[in-house]
């Protein structure tokens, strides 16, 4: 199944640069463990920031400088090179299959959003802009239509669903936001499992929508 | 490339020097990657907003880990400066982390978030070493004036109208460089038809 949707440019560059805000840097992360064709962009822009750092003017460093770090060339470090000081959350059977790096994160419980509907928040060490959330959906769910006051990212990890004619399954990364209605329809033959990373708050839309709004905890 | 690119470190061999360092642990060799290197890692810490006692800091803690990692340095895969950029990104990454979050460094963290890879899958070697041999075939980059909106955008995180200011140029030519920076990354790496 190929990728069809991915990230803007501009922000696969930012990621790619590092100074991508912190939820979003985790979806396009997300987005990046099955996406060749994305990595191959990152690499492209990483070029550009070796190509950037040979050219700076140098900046004296202190003149114990390379003395205090040949002092510590042989230290034994406590992380091996190919070993990491990840939290024990790796070890949590809930959130095998996860792509690794997202299970070092902290994650709260699972709570209902609406029916077949629930979602698991990331515990970010720091609140920022974007909430990050696991949201999971029954097969063949139909969402109330909504749309966003601010931006939406939805990575699909398993499952796909259907929006606007087109077919969202696993790798695809949709990026929507205010200008947009969504009304998301969950494929049938199975449950689907997505990354959220959300700026701004939900808006339901229709008179059902705003019956359940205040019900909707996202 | 003006003559400003042609600094001393376009004059060493970086891989040869990363490779010296992996193989034989040559430390005469790192001193020249330093004497070289950590200058403008230090640059590149000054340039994102860190002051000078944190970029020193950083930079130091850049060719420490340079020194650690050099046994998983490819040259066939990646350029020595984009290497080095890396290690530099993430851990200034990590350092902005620890500051909002408080607690000790965890690069390792960052590196999973940048697939930085420590026992890459055969087929992915093979697909990196691809994009390297083009990355490095390509005749221009990027110009001058879109490496330094790219900059300024993407690792600076400036908003276009501070870049536009700083630059002394209008804002529709900061967005037509980065249009035209992305559009030049995207040809050269698009598959072979």
């Amino acid at each position: 199944m190929t990728i069809e949707h991915h990230p803007p440019e501009t922000m696969i560059a930012g990621y790619a640069g590092g100074t991508l805000e912190h939820g979003l840097h985790i979806a396009v992360a997300t987005h990046l463990v099955t996406c060749a064709h994305c990595r191959r962009f990152v690499r492209s822009v990483e070029h550009v920031g070796g190509n950037l750092l040979a050219s700076l003017p140098p900046s004296p460093m202190a003149r114990t400088a390379l003395a205090n770090v040949e002092s510590r060339l042989d230290e034994r470090t406590s992380v091996a090179v190919t070993g990491s000081t990840a939290a024990a959350s790796i070890e949590d059977p809930a959130t095998r299959g996860l792509p690794t790096f997202l299970r070092h994160y902290r994650w709260g419980n699972w709570k209902w959003v609406a029916p077949r509907v629930s979602m698991r928040p990331v515990e970010l060490p720091v609140a920022g802009p974007t909430r990050v959330f696991l949201l999971k959906a029954g097969a063949g769910t139909t969402m109330l239509p909504h749309t966003h006051s601010g931006i939406e990212i939805t990575c699909v990890l398993h499952g796909a669903f259907r929006q606007a004619g087109a077919r969202l399954g696993p790798g695809d990364f949709d990026l929507g936001d205010g200008t947009i209605d969504h009304r998301p329809q969950i494929e049938s033959d199975e449950e689907c499992l997505c990354l959220v990373a959300m700026q701004g708050d939900l808006r339901m839309k229709g008179i059902i929508g705003r019956i359940v709004q205040p019900f909707v905890r996202l | 490339m003006s003559s400003e690119s042609k600094a001393p470190a376009d004059q060493v061999d970086l891989g040869e020097l990363i490779g010296a360092i992996a193989t034989n642990r040559d430390r005469a060799a790192f001193a020249t990657l330093f004497e070289h290197f950590a200058p403008k890692v230090k640059a590149f810490m000054q340039r994102s907003g860190l002051d000078d006692g944190r970029a020193e800091e950083l930079a130091q803690e850049t060719m420490l880990a340079v020194w650690r990692k050099a046994p998983l340095f490819d040259r066939a895969s990646v350029g020595g400066a984009a290497w080095i950029f890396t290690i530099a990104r993430n851990l200034r990454i990590d350092a902005w982390r620890r500051e909002q979050r408080g607690g000790g460094a965890n690069l390792a963290q960052v590196d999973l978030e940048f697939q930085v890879d420590d026992q890459p899958l055969p087929d992915s070697q093979v697909d990196a070493a691809h994009t390297e041999v083009k990355l490095r075939s390509a005749i221009a980059m990027l110009s001058a004036d879109q490496s330094r909106v790219v900059e300024l955008s993407f690792f600076q995180d400036k908003a276009h109208p501070e870049i536009a200011a700083s630059l002394g140029i209008p804002l529709g030519t900061v967005k037509s460089r980065l249009r035209l920076a992305m559009s030049r990354l995207r040809t050269l790496l698009r598959e072979p038809s």
